[in-house]
């Protein structure tokens, strides 16, 4: 049998919190593995689990149990050479750096060539606001700081936490194609996988959608969205979208759903 | 532009210049009203005679005791922000200091200045030592805060870049600690200031402490309040020094921007 590497793998990966009163889990039994380039959403209602999973496949978190590997290693070995990009909810930029110099933070740490930075501007569309201080930004342009600021470290695997989630819904539905372009412009194929509530979100982007369960967070579905690249809003008004869009709705539906269940 | 400066002058320099104008006229007024002696209690007229009299002695003597006081709150600052690093990064080691520091802050410092004399002498260090100990507590106390309070997901994306502690704390914790930081300089340099002024009363051979304690001593109380006066003045001077380099260095934190 010909072995087959993947850029991500999970094996019945599980999570407990024990740090609240009562043993919270957030995850349970996961298997889950990402070919190289793949852009992966993970779709699920909040609380379900899907930001843990993120930062136990970026190294943030150790799981309680089960394997991880990604590029063939442990994930905070792989932290640790760069391989991995992190755009978080909260775009976190440091107000007291331009939109440059947030860009540029990464570039200092890990010592690469700061040159990079305007290119990387460019890239996102922010060259003319190089000189802006954060608080002088939308949320959807600071939200672009942090996507270059993870680019900046060219990292082969993008992890994606809810990034659009707190931007209106006019930006947010812009960005999604601004994503789609960046990140289909690079010279390579990052590795994605982007968290979010949203099932428009999660299909306009993904090759593939991995549905989670709420509390604990179980995979209940794993699906491939053969919608043809490049995407473009008018993709949303195809009757294939909307049969997806039914299927995953389908999917979320609470009682579908495990998890305590909230009587009267 | 020109509009706007004018403005300015009359909306935030009038109405101070003005209150401080009326409460001068009452009190030489009322002096020369109830024909009250100078040895109680001077006019204005009388202060600034005695001050344009030898301006340059004034001058001179406040230089001396601004001189203390900053050099003690240079040291003062190092000190604390030096035990505020070990301690934001190590439980045990604030255990063990901040006991120390509490002891400071809570002995009146007046109290040691005598033993300081019979130890140190006349000379500047007792001044130094004083102005110091009173700086060291507050800028303690807020950069330990400071360099604690850090944005989670900020430090979050830090660790994601695998940043060195080196890299966190100059990249981060330093620069995000400057508002706690400025706010204690604004605490501690008057702070200092009162320091070096008492320690001058006990054993000053210059600065305006020793000029206030001369003046009281042979009961020129004209000379007593200029020096006050010079006091006050070189302690609005320091707050407004701070305060611009407040708004420079921190015109990206919500306590500068909610100003403007």
């Amino acid at each position: 049998m010909a072995k087959v590497s993947f850029h991500v793998s999970l094996n019945s990966v599980s999570h407990v919190f024990t740090d609240g009163r009562l043993p919270l889990r957030a995850l349970e039994d996961i298997f889950l593995t990402v070919p190289a380039g793949q852009f992966v959403s993970v779709l699920g209602p909040s609380g379900c689990g899907k930001s843990t999973l993120l930062r136990i496949i970026g190294g943030l978190v150790r799981p309680s149990s089960g394997g991880v590997e990604v590029a063939g290693d442990a994930p905070n070995r792989a932290q640790a050479t760069r391989e991995i990009g992190f755009v978080f909810q909260d775009p976190a930029l440091l107000p007291w750096r331009t939109v440059l110099g947030n860009v540029t933070l990464p570039l200092e740490v890990t010592g690469r060539r700061r040159e990079l930075a305007p290119l990387l501007l460019r890239l996102t569309g922010l060259s003319e606001f190089a000189d802006y201080y954060p608080h002088q930004l939308s949320g959807g342009m600071q939200q672009r700081t942090a996507l270059a600021r993870a680019l900046a470290i060219d990292p082969a695997l993008l992890l994606m936490d809810e990034p659009f989630g707190a931007l209106d819904e006019i930006t947010r539905t812009s960005m999604r194609y601004e994503l789609l372009r960046i990140w289909s412009a690079a010279e390579r194929r990052r590795t994605v996988i982007f968290v979010t509530h949203s099932i428009t979100e999660a299909l306009v982007l993904s090759d593939r959608v991995v549905v989670l369960s709420g509390q604990p967070g179980r995979i209940v579905a794993d699906i491939e969205v053969e919608l043809e690249r490049p995407r473009t809003p008018e993709i949303e008004r195809s009757s294939a979208f909307l049969d997806y869009t039914d299927y995953l709705r389908e999917m979320l539906n609470p009682s579908r759903m495990q998890g305590p269940v909230v009587s009267a | 532009m020109m509009r706007s400066v004018l403005r300015v002058i009359a909306g935030c320099v009038v109405p101070p210049l003005l209150a401080f104008a009326l409460l001068i006229a009452f009190w030489e007024s009322y002096i020369a009203w109830r024909d009250v002696s100078i040895f109680v209690m001077p006019a204005p007229s009388d202060i600034a005679e005695r001050f344009a009299d030898d301006p340059g002695f004034f001058v001179e003597e406040g230089w001396w005791t601004l001189y203390e006081a900053t050099l003690g709150l240079l040291i003062g600052s190092i000190v604390a922000l030096l035990a505020a690093v070990a301690m934001s990064y190590s439980r045990p080691l604030e255990r063990a200091i901040f006991p120390i520091a509490v002891a400071i802050k809570v002995t009146p410092l007046v109290a040691i200045s005598p033993v300081l004399v019979i130890v140190f002498g006349f000379g500047v260090m007792p001044k130094l030592i004083i102005a110091t100990l009173l700086c060291f507590f507050p800028m303690l106390v807020n950069a330990t805060i400071g360099f604690r309070d850090v944005n989670p997901a900020q430090l979050e994306f830090f660790r994601s870049i695998n940043a060195s502690p080196w890299q966190v704390f100059w990249k981060l914790r330093a620069p995000g600690s400057l508002p706690y930081i400025m706010s204690a300089l604004k605490i501690t340099y008057p702070l200092a200031l009162t320091g070096a002024v008492v320690a001058e009363w006990f054993s000053g051979t210059r600065g305006l402490g020793y000029v206030i304690y001369a003046a009281w001593l042979n009961l020129r109380t004209a000379e007593l309040f200029a020096a006050i006066a010079v006091l006050a003045v070189t302690g609005v001077f320091i707050y407004a020094v701070l305060s611009l380099l407040e708004q420079r260095l921190l015109f990206w934190h919500e306590s500068v921007r909610s100003v403007r």
